[in-house]
């Protein structure tokens, strides 16, 4: 019997056609049906509670994001309460950060703020200790964000992380890394490009892809779809863990 | 206080405004903290003031009671890295008062 | 990183058996044309991370550090999701939270149950 194939992201600006479905069940399959059970029977969690953060998971996704930029940019009363508490502003677009549960979840709370990029200053998230990722705004997080090589080098070579994701800045421009290592989370502001002049809220949210929220990316007319990967990186990590200012 | 909730009202007066230059203590890891080893020692700016928490060695243990005044502190990268290239670039991560330490601008 | 793990790396034989199949899903999700970056599960497994530390069973913070001790070590060259649940596992049957034979039992269960679906 095939596994059903689930396309589960809510307005990811693709469109959602029947797709075929894998003839095979994996053990991999079984294996997360298995322990989940298991752990439901030692009493690790609830059924309930298992199935409200699934519905959860499913039901992010980056087109929040897209959207909450593409305002911002465009009604400068709600990009100044932006600023000044984004939790808050986020429930104007639709997203709570208190959900599922009344008080967030356990690894995103409700401390999200917005990091403003000027011309001069360009802001990039990581997470160096667990890869804590703004998932109201953005949905789940892609799987190099949570790699070790992302985490390690982009704190300690963040233009070389950069370059190898095609984004290389002039030397005057300040890179600031903002490492999410407690309750806050954070998601990238981009300064609106030129080009996009008497453009709608919707023509700018399709330019305001996941990588741009993140800052490995500048949003741009044209560019709707992030591509990876675009170089290979030179220095993966593959050792020890950084200590102190001797590592690397 | 449930689990992801954090204070916003003031409780415990936090030490430092935006702006106080501070070292970043090293102190041992009892099990479990969340400050990093490459901030360990170094000295940087205080960005915003945040909320305040329990501070997560407590949390991690359910010990109900002391609350912090947690900071985003900014670090230039050169102070981060030895012969880092790029005298512009900054990071950020954010700490609990106690992991820092005053240092006299 | 800054959180030293207490998994145990070495290898355990059931999720060897897993590992050494290779049926991560970009590998058998093209040979069926399906073009869904994630496996059907991934949600899932995610919102299990999640009750974990909701719970307490298992905190993200200590998660996540045996997961990348053990994603440099047994699981290096498994894909994600999979080197993720994996990782999760292992952890799990590291601190007794779940046992190899039941485990082992239940999986044949499951199997059983999707086949005759």
């Amino acid at each position: 019997m095939s596994t059903a194939y689930k396309h589960s992201h809510a307005g990811d600006g693709h469109d959602h056609k029947a797709a075929p479905m894998v003839e095979e069940i994996t053990d991999y399959e079984v294996l997360e049906i298995a322990v989940r059970e298991l752990a439901i029977e030692h009493g690790l969690f609830t059924a309930e509670d298992h199935r409200k953060f699934t519905e959860w998971a499913e039901s992010i996704g980056p087109a929040a994001g897209s959207r909450l930029v593409a305002k911002a940019w465009t009604d400068p009363a709600f990009k100044a309460r932006l600023l000044e508490d984004g939790t808050k502003a986020c429930k104007e677009i639709g997203v709570d950060w208190a959900e599922p549960t009344g008080s967030g979840t356990p690894s995103d709370y409700t401390n999200f703020r917005v990091l403003e990029d000027t011309p001069t200053l360009h802001h990039v998230i990581v997470c160096t200790l667990c890869s804590c990722y703004p998932r109201p705004l953005l949905g789940m997080s892609p799987e190099w964000y949570r790699s070790t090589n992302y985490r390690r080098r982009l704190v300690r070579w963040p233009r070389e992380v950069l370059a190898e994701f095609g984004l290389i800045l002039p030397p005057e421009v300040e890179i600031r890394i903002e490492d999410s290592n407690q309750k806050c989370r954070f998601m990238v502001f981009p300064v609106r490009p030129e080009g996009t002049e008497n453009w709608t809220e919707e023509q700018l949210a399709a330019i305001v892809t996941r990588d741009c929220m993140i800052g490995v990316a500048l949003p741009r007319p044209g560019r709707t779809a992030d591509v990876h990967p675009v170089h290979e990186a030179r220095r993966p990590v593959h050792s020890a863990p950084l200590h102190g200012k001797a590592a690397e | 206080m449930k689990q992801n909730e954090t204070l916003r009202t003031p409780n415990t007066q936090g030490r430092f405004k935006v702006g106080d230059r501070v070292q970043v203590r090293d102190m041992p890891n009892m099990f479990y903290t969340r400050t990093q080893n490459y901030v360990r020692g170094v000295t940087g700016t205080i960005a915003a003031c945040t909320y305040k928490d329990l501070i997560p060695e407590d949390e991690a243990f359910n010990y109900d009671g002391r609350l912090e005044q947690y900071y985003i502190v900014r670090f230039r990268q050169k102070d981060l890295w030895g012969e880092y290239p790029f005298g512009n670039d900054t990071l950020q991560t954010e700490f609990p008062d106690h992991w820092l330490e005053p240092v006299s601008n | 990183m800054s959180v030293r793990s207490d998994v145990d790396p070495g290898r355990i034989a059931l999720l060897e058996i897993i590992r050494r199949e290779g049926k991560e899903w970009d590998v058998i999700a093209p040979r069926y044309g399906v073009t869904n970056p994630d496996p059907p599960w991934k949600t899932s497994l995610v919102a299990m991370c999640d009750c974990l530390a909701v719970s307490g069973a298992l905190p993200t913070l200590e998660r996540r550090s045996a997961e990348d001790e053990l994603a440099k070590s047994v699981y290096s060259r498994v894909s994600a999701p999979e080197s993720q649940l994996l990782a999760l596992v292992h952890t799990m049957l590291s601190r007794g939270l779940v046992t190899e034979g039941d485990l082992a039992s239940r999986m044949r269960t499951v199997r059983s149950r999707l086949e005759a679906a």
